[in-house]
């Protein structure tokens, strides 16, 4: 709504834009650092395997729903679920957008130590020789320092999404072409290193079956979990995308692109990394299994301050790199914002105020991550920010819950249309078979396969999204807390920062919170970006009788506003149009 | 592209603040140093301010707070109050209540402290469980003179200590990024107390600069030593023996702030009630305490040389029982009156080691001691407790803190200018142990003559080598006092603790430099072959006893990898598992090597087993014990950080087949860029056909939406 009423939605120039806006979500720093890790880690090409049949089993059919979902709602994830899941559930909409601005606080300190290391490395600061944990801890120690680049960062992001669709499509674009540019260089210097040192190791490594590791539950676990995060799906960035789509825009070509889009980066970054590392280090897997982000600050530098071909190639090699880790964390840093600003301007709030307020939110919820706990890891001497790793932890399985959320708007749909059938035929009693044709196919029947699409899903997705994702997520689940409860000291004790406690009690408290906030959320009317002439009625959906979801540029009918809000005047819907404008 | 220009633009003002840091000044605050919890004593385990060493406890908050750590600790903490009781040792039939104090009916409080300490032998007598046959045992006993506060804190501290670290290990105790780099013994090993400006070198105020006590002054001692400890010992933790006079002191003597007008004063003895068990001739007119005569001064009141009158005034008369009146603190006791041998002559072979009487019998009808319910349970908690079933006790080595006057005391104690058969191992002990606290080492008569003490009646009676500490410079310090003054003394426990295996070996070793000299290959000594066992050497003086038992010599060692799930931002996370042990065995031919003074040594060899496949780190360290049964000489030694050593293992194994994995990446590559290129091409072409849609379904592209729109 940037100019008043005129133009009441906002779109992607085309496919490709969209294509590129969400491919540019879900590849992020996760691809580059956490990839070649859990390669190295779980067996070599004994991980490729789980990694893949996950994709197809989590990411793919989640990315799906989600697309499906936005398409339909037209809206950011609170007024999605708004609709999908009824009034009552506005909140996990809430809890979808906080788990991703909650994750883009810290997100922000972790792509500003990127662009850090990036002008370090153009101003020749990791050269060979250089002690890369001195480079490491003198950083982390400055405060300033991590503040200023997290600042950049911040400042990058507000500038791509400033201008909506059209300017998130550009910035994405550039973006994204760079990184495959730099990716596809560090690639080719990196296999030039490999095959110089005789052998191809690092390629053999990652692409060599051990058996023993395929039998081993860790593995399959290690490859649900890079799966489900790697792709952000579930974190409602599809949702926020779609909303721009044209109105006849294919979804689910869509959702197999992005994430096989997705792989391809990791698997580019993964071999980038496995050669590159096996080709110097003497201990390459130690190096490369060993551990946190940190890892990526500490070895790669070193890694590719070796690399064949004199001073020049090295800088340009460990710059390339840094470059692309930066632009793929920025457009992933983009999508967070853009998640956080939509919710917003379906409220009412006018773009620009809620770029910029979504942009201060943070930069200054961001500051006690990029400062507060850096502390030492006493066995190498490695400075580690606590705070953000705690964050981490938090809010990186709270991520499940969203997806969890969607599969749940999912269920409730299937169950809302066989009521529906049974109602309009005269049906009584429940039929298991009667269920599955006329209940569980429901939403791939309606908002899947709509003839927009070039993928046609069949009942598999169901499956999956009935069987199959409820599985996957106590697995994971329970893996993560069993993991605790075996390996973490004292896990109930809620001042430390790895226990449960602390989990429990931040997930248990901003639930309740935004549960309690839901009466306020669903006071607010919410506007739907709906394309000149795409038919996308929502009177069958649970919240579709809502008088408070409207199409933007539609008149707000008056009267509605008689409880009041806000400060609690009686508003017009005039008054309410003209703080809007 | 914008960005670079904009970062190589502002990159200047973004580093400037890296060049101010390193500014010298002369000396340090502690706070630059250390963390903050160290600077201010805030110990690691929590509680309340008596926990943390700020305040006294008194009798009922310290034995709940023994109690609140014995359960929460069980595996390796049984908590117990005075002896079950029986038929003792000395044919008499005890009840549970003969070691309640007289006054106030409480049995002294005791932790034993060792590995499944529910698990092993039982003993129905003392009620303890955790009795092995191959741990030796220790007695740390505080507070017999119920005065002396800092006696049962220090215990308590070594409790608290013991709680808090066991199963620990390289934790960084001072925050200073260094681990175990600073052991207890008395020295400030890495020298950071020495980096403080000078106002700050002498934190305890005791005038002497970077001694034991002070700020930075072994604060970072090994976990793992303690953890050692606790698994191969069977420390018997009494903080509080006299709980009847700490109680009368707390409670009416001096009153609960004793420190302000008891500084060195206070109730000193039990509670015995003199008057109307008979030893004076006046009757007892009621029920109170009579400080004019009452109670029996403990550590005078054990059997060895009882009653002699060496040195003490009058030490079989309690006082004048009226108020005011001279009261003798140094009373022994009753004299008895059974003739315990039978014989009709009572008390002819007074406990002194020798047959007075010659009758072939040896100290067999004694004058008097262990009279009390506090010594009679230190007497049978000292003979019940045979572990081994050997008749000899398995305390080899004892401890009893006191105070005041900073000073480490050895037997004995009955004679002035005779020395004990030990003598020259008792003094390397007391000297070590005195190097580690700064106080002064000597025999316990050159202070001045005692009879009846806990330490003779130990070594003479049961050979075990016994120390009395005396701590501080009051008998009640400052509160404000209490943390530095326990931390000072707390290594001396562990040290005690350390050779109660074998205290005589231990000094000759120690004296002889013989142990020290020995050493395990570290990690730049190991080299790891490309494939199979990894073979650790261990060089040994060649006239060391070792023993060949795997339960004695062994390389404790333990693989460690990055667990498969490691935080994306924390530090690496290493799996957790529990230590194996390999033996050492000879090589085939005698390889030699050079001990640390650069003499001859013989070569052993541990070979650790692990497969190829394995990436990670071994940590390894060497447990050494004697054919005489002396164990564990541990390498590392303390002084060595006392830890493990750490080695990185590489992956040996070949990495996979070249052709093999070619093709997994021909079927990933396809899979991923095919499917991408795939989907790419069917998005953008201009065919309207739909994948994968059922042949039933194509003539009607566009499905129902249910429930049209208004």
């Amino acid at each position: 709504m940037e100019s008043g009423s005129e133009q009441s939605s906002d779109q992607f120039s085309g496919r490709l834009g969209l294509i590129f806006a969400t491919i540019g979500a879900a590849i992020g720093t996760g691809n580059i650092w956490r990839f070649p890790r859990m390669v190295g880690a779980n067996g070599g090409g004994s991980f490729l395997i789980p990694w893949l049949i996950f994709l197809f089993l989590w990411s793919v059919p989640l990315i799906i729903a989600e697309f499906a979902l936005g398409k339909r709602s037209r809206v950011g994830t609170v007024g999605t679920f708004r609709i999908f899941a009824g009034r009552r559930f506005a909140w996990m909409g809430l809890w979808t957008a906080w788990i991703n601005v909650a994750i883009g606080f810290y997100y922000a300190v972790v792509t500003g130590w990127c662009l850090n290391y990036f002008q370090i490395a153009i101003r020749g600061g990791l050269a060979e020789g250089v002690d890369t944990i001195e480079v490491w801890n003198t950083f982390l120690e400055n405060p300033m320092q991590v503040i200023f680049f997290q600042w950049i960062t911040v400042l990058i992001t507000l500038a791509a999404i400033w201008g909506g669709a059209k300017a998130i499509e550009k910035a994405n674009v550039t973006l994204m072409t760079s990184l495959f540019v730099l990716l596809f260089t560090a690639l080719f210097l990196a296999f030039v290193m490999d095959v110089k040192d005789g052998s191809l190791d690092g390629f053999i490594y990652m692409f060599s079956i051990q058996p023993e590791y395929l039998v081993q539950p860790e593995t399959w676990i290690n490859g649900l979990s890079q799966s489900a995060w790697s792709c952000s799906a579930g974190m409602g960035m599809a949702i926020t995308y779609s909303v721009y789509m044209r109105k006849d825009e294919d979804t689910t070509l869509n959702a197999a692109t992005m994430c096989l889009a997705n792989n391809s980066i990791s698997i580019i970054a993964g071999l980038t990394v496995m050669m590159a590392v096996f080709s110097v280090s003497a201990d390459p897997l130690g190096a490369v299994s060993g551990g946190s982000s940190a890892i990526t600050f500490l070895v790669l530098p070193e890694v590719f301050a070796q690399a064949p071909g004199g001073p020049v190639v090295q800088l340009v090699m460990v710059a390339v790199f840094f470059l692309a880790l930066s632009f793929a964390a920025l457009t992933s840093m983009i999508s967070t914002v853009e998640l956080c600003v939509r919710n917003f301007v379906d409220h009412g709030f006018e773009r620009s105020r809620s770029v910029a307020l979504t942009g201060f939110a943070i930069f200054l919820f961001g500051l006690p991550s990029a400062v507060l706990w850096i502390k030492m890891d006493p066995t190498t001497g490695v400075r580690f920010p606590q705070f953000l790793e705690v964050q981490d932890h938090i809010w990186g399985y709270g991520l499940m819950f969203s997806g969890l959320f969607m599969a749940y708007t999912i269920w409730n749909y299937g169950w809302s249309r066989y009521k529906f059938w049974q109602e309009e035929n005269g049906v009584e009693g429940f039929d298991f078979r009667e269920y599955l044709d006329h209940g569980v196919s429901a939403f791939r029947d309606d908002f899947i396969n709509t003839g927009d699409n070039d993928w046609w899903i069949g009942r598999w997705w169901d499956i999956v999204m009935y069987l199959g994702f409820p599985i996957m997520f106590a697995v994971l689940m329970l893996s993560y807390f069993v993991d605790l409860l075996a390996n973490v000291d004292d896990p109930w004790n809620p001042a430390n920062p790895h226990g449960i406690s602390i989990i429990l009690l931040f997930w248990g408290v901003t639930a309740s919170l935004f549960i309690g906030f839901n009466k306020l959320l669903v006071s607010r009317p919410v506007f739907r970006n709906v394309p000149e002439g795409a038919d996308v009625p929502i009177d069958m959906l649970p919240g579709g009788h809502d008088p408070f979801v409207l199409i933007a540029g539609e008149e707000i009918p008056d009267g509605l506003w008689d409880d009041g809000y806000g400060d609690g005047s009686k508003r017009t819907g005039t008054a309410i149009e003209a703080e809007i404008a | 592209m914008l960005l670079p220009m904009l970062l190589s633009f502002l990159s200047p003002i973004a580093l400037a603040p890296v060049s101010e840091a390193q500014e010298a000044e002369e000396g340090l605050a502690p706070g630059d140093i250390w963390s903050e919890d160290y600077v201010f004593q805030n110990f690691p385990w929590g509680g309340d301010s008596k926990a943390q060493f700020r305040e006294y406890h008194d009798y009922f908050t310290m034995k709940n707070r023994m109690q609140f750590l014995a359960d929460r600790n069980s595996e390796f903490m049984t908590f117990h109050e005075g002896l079950i009781g029986g038929l003792n040792a000395r044919g008499d039939e005890m009840k549970a209540t003969d070691y309640e104090g007289w006054y106030y009916n409480h049995r002294s409080p005791w932790i034993k402290i060792t590995k499944d300490a529910s698990g092993g032998d039982c003993n129905v007598f003392v009620g303890d469980c955790g009795n092995y046959a191959d741990r030796p045992d220790v007695m740390l006993v505080g507070n017999h003179h119920a005065r002396e506060w800092m006696s049962y804190e220090v215990p308590m501290f070594f409790l608290e200590i013991v709680a808090h670290y066991y199963g620990m290990a390289g934790v960084d105790n001072d925050g200073d990024g260094l681990i175990d780099e600073d052991p207890w013994n008395g020295i400030d090993d890495d020298g950071d107390c020495a980096l403080l400006n000078s106002s700050n070198q002498d934190s305890n105020g005791d005038g002497n600069p970077c001694g034991p006590g002070d700020l930075g002054v072994d604060e970072d001692f090994s976990e793992q030593f303690i953890t050692d400890m606790v698994n191969t010992r069977e420390i018997y933790l009494i903080p509080m023996l006299n709980v009847d006079g700490n109680r009368y002191d707390r409670e009416e003597f001096c009153g609960p702030t004793a420190w302000e007008n008891c500084r060195t004063s206070g109730w000193r003895k039990n509670l015995r009630d003199n008057t109307v068990t008979g030893v004076t001739p006046l009757p007892d007119i009621d029920e109170e305490v009579d400080e004019g005569c009452d109670g029996v001064d403990l550590n005078r009141n054990y059997q060895f040389e009882w009653g002699a009158p060496l040195g003490a005034t009058g030490p079989l008369f309690p006082g004048m029982c009226y108020a005011g009146g001279p009261n003798n603190d140094v009373y022994n006791g009753p004299v008895d009156t059974v003739d315990q041998d039978g014989d009709g002559r009572l008390n002819e072979d007074h406990v002194d080691g020798k047959d007075d009487d010659a009758d072939q019998l040896i100290d067999e009808d004694w004058m008097g001691g262990n009279s009390e319910p506090e010594t009679k349970f230190i007497q049978d908690m000292t003979e019940m407790n045979d572990d081994d079933g050997d008749g000899a006790s398995e305390f080899k080595t004892t401890l009893t803190w006191h105070s005041f006057s900073e000073l480490v005391l050895w037997p004995w104690g009955h004679c002035t200018n005779c020395y004990s058969p030990d003598d020259e191992y008792l003094v390397y002990h007391g000297q070590v142990m005195g190097q580690m606290t700064d106080y002064a080492p000597m025999q316990s008569s050159e202070l001045y003559p005692t009879t009846g003490d806990f330490c003779d009646w130990h070594y003479g009676v049961h050979n075990s080598y016994c120390y009395t500490i005396e701590i501080g410079n009051a008998f009640h310090e400052l509160p404000e006092d209490i943390a530095h003054i326990a931390v000072r003394n707390v290594g001396i426990a562990f040290y005690m603790t350390e050779i109660a295996d074998d205290p005589r070996y231990r000094a000759i070793v120690g004296i002889e430099n013989t142990t020290a000299r020995q050493w395990l290959s570290g990690p730049d000594n190991v080299t790891v072959p490309s494939e199979g066992d990894i073979p650790i050497g261990f060089c040994l003086d060649v006239t060391f006893p070792y023993s060949t038992d795997i339960n004695m010599t062994h390389l404790m060692w333990r693989f460690v990898e990055p667990t498969r799930q490691q935080d994306d931002f924390g530090p690496t996370e290493w799996s957790n598992v529990p230590w194996s042990r390999t033996p050492f065995i000879e090589p085939e031919s005698n390889v030699h090597c050079s001990l640390r003074d650069g003499s001859n040594g013989t070569q052993i060899e541990a070979h650790v087993p692990l497969p190829d496949t394995s990436v990670g780190k071994i940590q390894y360290k060497a447990m050494l014990g004697t054919t005489n049964g002396a164990f564990p000489f541990i390498y590392p030694n303390v002084d060595e950080g006392g830890n493990y050593y750490e080695l990185s293992i590489p992956y040996r194994a070949g990495f996979g087949d070249a052709i093999l994995s070619i093709l997994m990446f021909l079927v990933i590559a396809s899979f991923v860029w095919g499917g991408l290129g795939f989907s790419l091409r069917e998005m953008f072409s201009e065919d309207d056909r739909v994948l994968g849609m059922p042949i039933e379904d194509e003539p009607q592209p566009t499905p129902k939406n249910p429930g049209k729109s208004n």
